[in-house]
């Protein structure tokens, strides 16, 4: 029994409540910042202690704090963290933090609300990631959308309103089935907790291939797996840069986390049986999203849609359903988070000074703000997967999970020859981009006044590059985390779907 | 003495190198320009003679230790304990990588230098050293990487550096387009269609082999093949041949990227928007060798597949051995790019499809199993090419001197920028178009004598470096029958005939007649920094040769000698001559090449009754001789002394070879032409579909807004009027109430209505909960 994850999913509250105190006079804006600051940096350091009091050969799930909330209905408070969501805490925690400092000067109304609700969301997505229960996870899961749906929609855009009503109403919907698939698991095992509900699947087993579909159209609208994904572009373009930091971040995380945390482990066999079919719609995915992501000319939408690719590689990686795969695509998820927040960083820095992401309003940026540029650089090329940097050991991973995967047939070559095709469109539409934002003469006079990154923007993109370098050079440390719980969880898969196969 | 333990020290010090250029160098450049200069290309230079030096302390060492390879790890990289999968940072010290490194370092130094004089006064200055030394640091990986995945590092990383350099001058624009980053973003991007295939090749390595390092790989390779052992991953399962002809044809495709071969040598003209040292280093002498390097290195798959072939009829499609299409990919490259070459003005363009020419010679000397051989003519072409780059360099300096002194006298404000220096001159003047020149050999010594030799050796003369590896090349391809070899062998010889042409009608456009432009009249020789690189690489283009002569015999008639030598095989003739100064390359080499002990009687590959391995001659084939001397004698002198003896006489003369028409046909780039025409449209107007007319208007507003929304709203509104009607409680009447409001104000999109929506939602959701329950229970 251990109160540190409570305390790690709750201890923004805290946060909340200071910034309401002193919110109470009008000019305190800077303290306020300070206090939300201030508490995503503590937010931070208690999730590295739980990292440091984590067990890495330890399978299960560590620091559990468990009691029961709703007797009557067997719903617990239940919490633990193991390999599978460990990364994905640590992730929530430094992207909340560079979220709430990239929003230092772009956010300049209604300061309190902005990073109270930063804070609320930060709870939510931690209690997604650390919940155990599956109606504690229901709440967390739904609790997410709210201060969300108010970021996109209060500091959002010119379109903010229909964007934020488009994402509320999409994961909504989506997460509907998935409500019932948790009601219908829990009556029949009499418990929500989800160790419980692995252990006695059989109960549900003849009705796993519905109930799949359940978790799995919430999940997908997340993510979003094509062709779920007609929110996504809306909601990214609309949100603020911190907004959009947080949702290619941790929140699409979200959906990730969830087909491993509970589709394979709760239905292993519709899990293998799907995973052709959701296979093939990650690796569209991955060529749609590289595809349509070339011709934008909203530099943030180009960004956007190229998240559709990225994450359709860590769903191939999932459905391999091996542990190259699962590892790579639990890693990439990371590596998305932080190359796609730090893209997201960018073209916020520069719509603050310019007030358009229209690619053709610029051209020639190297000449002006040569250090953003070589920062710049190495994010694009980190995305890009270059070898050396975080995205190709996942996306290496991934394709090597999938070429071994048992769960696509005969020929799983294929399906990896397929989505390695990603690698050449990403270099097509991310060297595009670069070239036509900081490449060429200088023509547009605008630019001349651009200012180059300033300290705040600075330690932010150095806060990236330190993990984009570290991951793409030792990834060792970050596979040793969830190494165990992947192997249990891939084994277990196997002994049950490849018995006499 | 044991010194494999520096090999680390190889890539320290060129990283030091580019950390203090990209940290400091600008800051330097830009306080004072001569001293910033001096501080920004000394310090990169001394990074890459640093490494230069440890690359001679590890050959030192292997020769020291009876050739002994070691592999030096650094620290583990991705380990993933649960799928078996570890890869180390991991260097290998043989007498291979060695040989590479050598010529990185060795080469690269020398354009260290030059470049310190060619970019002189250039505003970034610190940034070209700081990418300089990058390359090398990647170019190091690559070749002393101990397995496949950091191989692929330094691949990519040379990859990155080339887009950058190609894009160095990336603000120049010329009729709106960018053209400089144009041809850095192609050269990376069609260089990731060839990285494709080293992916999957990887890949396809780690589940059959279990591992990616080269030892592992190549010692398993043999014992499935031996056993004819089937290979099973996942539920995959195929004869070991198979698997290895795909890994073989897959790194094919990485190399035709990488090496600019058929069908993907286009980036590689295009390259040189780059300043000249960069096409020196990297556009010729180094980088694009990196396909030749990695299927040398891959000697043994790349024999088995031949084995698979010969032994059970497993090739691409059946039809051709893996190792036979490599070695036809680079013989009509080299052919193809060698008649292209003929139709070229720009003195870059030329030596551009020379190289790509000279790589086929490569490829088709690996794929013919001429290992040593590919390797030598890659030694001495980097000695050559180099040297030539560097002379067209020093002589588009020269014609912008030259034609910067007529500007100047004209009108006194010239910009002094060097940037537009070298590329924005007002009047449109090509500084490295060839009909502008002529004459420069009076002008600038230095560079015609340096620059005569590295054609002569391109050309094939006798005694200098191309001679004799080219020779080699020639007389393996001549004396193995077959029907493929023969196929090659003339292919090869009618593009050495090509080759003799366009350099000697270069030679003659260049350096001959009269000046045909102001600027070559007042052209001049360009700084030290420049020449003294230039002498040392003629200097070694002159002797390089001497790193592999053959056994030289005069008994006996050519053809007979030939036949015998073949029959004889390796064994007696090696041991003969391995006391002698012959054959120096091949007894280094023959230590890292493994195929060379298998083939031996008693080797695992020698038991086979229809596979041989390829032999090639240890003693000079003179009728192979006498034919390549023959005709690249008779190239350079029909091009110097009947087609070019005095045309073109101006600027605006056309060139006597446009009469040909199906010649100058090929000046029209037969697959560029295709690409641009076919895949790049397709691409652009598959990816403008898809993004605005499929996703936005069909997906997006369509299906989104007008289906899925209007059919909601519309849906509400008519249970609202059903209730309505039939008189339901006041709450239904609410909710109806509430979502017959929703279809006028959705259109306006006003704050609120989620509520409605929600409302809607979750009573649906009670509703079908209701239903669920009832049925489930």
């Amino acid at each position: 029994m251990s109160i540190i994850l409570s305390v790690l999913i709750f201890f923004p509250l805290v946060g909340v409540l200071l910034i309401l105190i002193a919110g109470r006079k009008e000019g305190r804006d800077e303290a306020i910042k300070w206090i939300a600051l201030g508490t995503s940096v503590i937010t931070l350091l208690i999730s590295v202690a739980v990292l440091i009091g984590f067990r890495n050969g330890f399978p299960g799930l560590q620091m559990v704090d468990r009691f029961d909330w709703i007797p009557f209905l067997n719903i617990q408070y239940f919490v633990g963290v193991d390999g599978i969501s460990i990364l994905m805490i640590l992730l929530t925690a430094f992207i909340s933090m560079i979220a709430i400092l990239a929003s230092w000067t772009a956010i300049d109304h209604q300061i309190k609300t902005y990073y109270i609700l930063m804070l609320l969301l930060e709870i939510g997505m931690m209690g997604v990631f650390l919940a155990q229960d599956l109606f504690l996870f229901y709440i967390f899961w739904e609790f997410t959308l709210i201060p969300m749906y108010f970021l996109i929609g209060m500091w959002g855009g010119q379109e903010r309103v229909y964007a934020s009503i488009k994402f509320f109403l999409y994961t909504m919907a989506g997460s509907l089935l998935m409500l019932l698939a948790i009601l219908y698991m829990g009556i029949t095992n009499n418990s929500f907790s989800v160790p419980d509900l692995i252990a006695g699947r059989d109960a549900f087993a003849s009705a796993q291939y519905v109930l799949f579909i359940g978790f799995a159209i919430a999940f997908a609208i997340k993510v979003p797996i094509f062709p779920f994904h007609s929110w996504l572009p809306d909601a990214h373009t609309q949100a603020p840069t911190a907004g959009s930091i947080v949702l290619a971040g941790v929140l699409l995380k979200m959906g990730t986390y969830g087909f491993i945390r509970f589709n394979l482990p709760l239905f292993p066999e519709a899990s293998f049986d799907y995973a052709p079919a959701i296979a093939v719609l990650a690796i569209i995915g991955i060529i749609y999203g590289a595809l349509v992501s070339f011709p934008q000319k909203d530099v943030k939408k180009l960004v956007a849609y190229s998240s559709i690719s990225h994450l359709g590689f860590v769903m191939l990686g999932i459905f391999s359903l091996n542990a190259a795969g699962i590892e790579g695509g639990i890693l990439q998820g990371v590596n998305h988070g932080l190359s796609t927040g730090a893209l997201f960083f960018l073209v916020g820095v520069i719509y603050e000074q310019r007030h358009t992401r229209e690619m053709s309003e610029f051209g020639g940026l190297w000449k002006v703000v040569p250090v953003f540029t070589a920062l710049s650089l190495v994010v694009v090329l980190s995305s890009m997967g270059l070898p050396g940097l975080n995205g190709f050991v996942g996306e290496f991973s991934i394709l090597l999970g999938s070429m071994g995967a048992y769960s696509l047939g005969g020929h799983p070559w294929i399906y990896t020859a397929f989505a390695t095709t990603g690698v050449i469109l990403a270099a097509v539409y991310l060297l595009w981009m670069f070239q036509n934002v900081f490449m060429g003469a200088l023509k547009n006079p605008k630019n001349e006044k651009l200012r180059d990154v300033n300290k705040r923007e600075l330690v932010i993109f150095i806060a990236f590059l330190i993990f984009i370098v570290w991951i793409g050079v030792q990834p060792s440390p970050y596979f040793n985390l969830m190494d165990s719980t992947v192997s249990t969880l891939v084994n277990d898969i196997s002994a049950t779907v490849l018995v006499g196969q | 003495m044991t010194a494999y333990g520096l090999a680390p020290l190889l890539l320290i010090f060129p990283a030091i190198g580019f950390f203090f250029n990209a940290l400091f160098g600008r800051r330097f450049v830009e306080a004072d320009s001569k001293i910033g200069e001096r501080w920004s290309g000394w310090i990169a230079t001394l990074a890459a003679l640093s490494a230069f030096g440890v690359a001679l302390a590890l050959f030192a060492t292997l020769q020291a230790n009876h050739f002994e390879a070691m592999v030096v790890p650094v620290a583990d990289w991705i380990v993933i304990p649960a799928a078996d999968f570890a890869v180390a940072w991991a260097m290998r010290v043989d007498t291979l990588s060695v040989t590479m490194m050598l010529v990185v370092t060795g080469v690269g130094s020398l354009i260290h230098i030059y470049a310190m004089g060619y970019m002189h006064g250039d505003k970034d200055f610190s940034r070209f050293f700081a990418y300089f030394n990058m390359f090398i640091f990647f170019m190091l990986i690559l070749v002393s990487g101990s397995n496949y995945l950091v191989l692929f590092v330094g691949w990519e990383g040379v990859g990155l550096c080339s887009f950058l350099l190609i894009s160095y001058w990336f603000t120049v624009e010329k009729d709106g387009k960018m053209v400089n980053a144009d041809a850095g973003r192609k050269a990376f991007i069609v260089n990731r269609v060839g990285d494709f295939g080293m992916v999957l090749a990887i890949i396809l390595i780690f589940w059959t082999f279990g591992s990616l390092g080269f030892e592992r790989v190549f010692e398993s390779a043999i014992e499935m093949t031996v056993h004819q052992e089937t290979v099973h991953f996942g539920f995959f399962s195929a004869p070991i041949g198979a698997v290895i002809t795909a890994i073989v044809a897959l790194f094919l495709l990485g190399a035709t990227g990488k090496s600019a071969q058929i069908p993907l040598y286009v980036w590689l003209p295009d390259a040189m928007a780059g300043p000249t040292p960069v096409s020196a280093l990297i556009h010729a002498a180094t980088m694009v060798t990196s396909g030749i390097y990695l299927l040398v290195r891959s000697n043994v798959l790349v024999e088995l597949a031949r084995v698979s072939f010969v032994e059970q009829g497993i090739g691409i499609f059946g039809v051709i051995s893996a190792p036979d299409l490599i070695a036809l990919v680079g013989a009509s490259t080299a052919l193809l790019a060698g008649l292209i070459a003929f139709t070229q003005f720009d003195i870059k363009k030329v030596l551009a499809y020379s190289t790509v020419s000279q790589l086929g010679f490569m490829i088709a000397a690996v794929g013919m199993g001429a290992y040593v051989a590919a390797m030598f003519h890659l030694i001495t072409h980097a000695f050559f090419k180099a040297l030539l780059f560097l002379g067209s360099g020093s002589v588009i300096h020269g014609m912008e001197h030259g034609h910067h002194h007529i500007h100047h006298a004209h009108s006194d404000d010239h910009p002094s920028d060097a940037e537009e220096f070298h590329d924005q001159e007002p009047d449109h003047f090509d500084p490295q178009d060839m009909r502008t020149m002529g004459g420069l050999r009076h002008k600038m010594k230095w560079t015609f004598w340096t620059y005569l030799i590295g054609a002569l050796a391109l050309a094939g003369i006798f005694p200098f470096a191309g001679f004799w590896s080219k020779d080699e090349l020639l007389a393996h391809a001549n004396v193995n029958h077959s029907n493929v070899f023969s196929a090659v062998y003339w292919m090869l010889t009618i593009a050495a005939f090509c080759t003799a042409f366009y350099m000697g009608r270069q030679l003659m456009m260049v350096f001959f007649g009269k000046p045909r432009h102001g600027a070559a009249e007042h052209a001049h020789e360009s700084p030290r920094l420049m020449t003294v690189p230039l002498v040392i690489l003629a200097v070694l283009t002159i002797i390089g040769g001497s790193m592999n002569l053959p056994n030289i015999s005069f008994g006996g008639g050519a053809a007979a000698d030939s036949h015998a030598v073949v029959e004889e095989g390796h064994g007696e003739e090696m041991v003969a001559s391995s006391k002698g100064l012959t054959l120096a390359l091949e007894h280094w080499l023959e230590e890292s090449l493994l195929i060379f002990e298998l083939s031996e009687e008693g080797g695992e590959l020698a038991a086979y009754e229809n596979y041989e391995y390829p032999h090639t001659p240890t003693t000079l084939v003179w009728v192979v001789a006498i034919i390549s001397t023959l005709l690249a004698l008779s190239g350079l002198l029909l091009a110097m002394f009947v087609v070019y003896r005095k045309r073109p006489l101006s600027a605006t003369d056309p060139d006597p070879l446009q009469k040909l028409k199906p010649l100058w046909w090929f000046r029209i780039l037969p697959l560029e032409t295709l690409y641009m025409k076919t895949v790049v449209p397709a691409f652009k107007w598959l990816s403008d579909w898809l993004a605005f007319t499929v996703d936005w208007n069909f997906w997006h507003d369509f299906v989104h807004n007008n289906i899925i929304r209007d059919m909601f709203v519309s849906f509400s509104t008519f249970l609202a009027d059903v209730f309505d009607k039939y008189g339901v409680d006041g709450t239904v009447n609410g909710i109806g109430s509430v979502t017959k409001g929703l279809a006028g104000v959705l259109r306006k999109t006003q704050t609120g209505y989620t509520r409605s929506y929600a409302l809607g939602i979750f009573l649906g959701a009670v509703l079908l909960l209701a239903y669920f329950l009832w049925f489930a229970f």
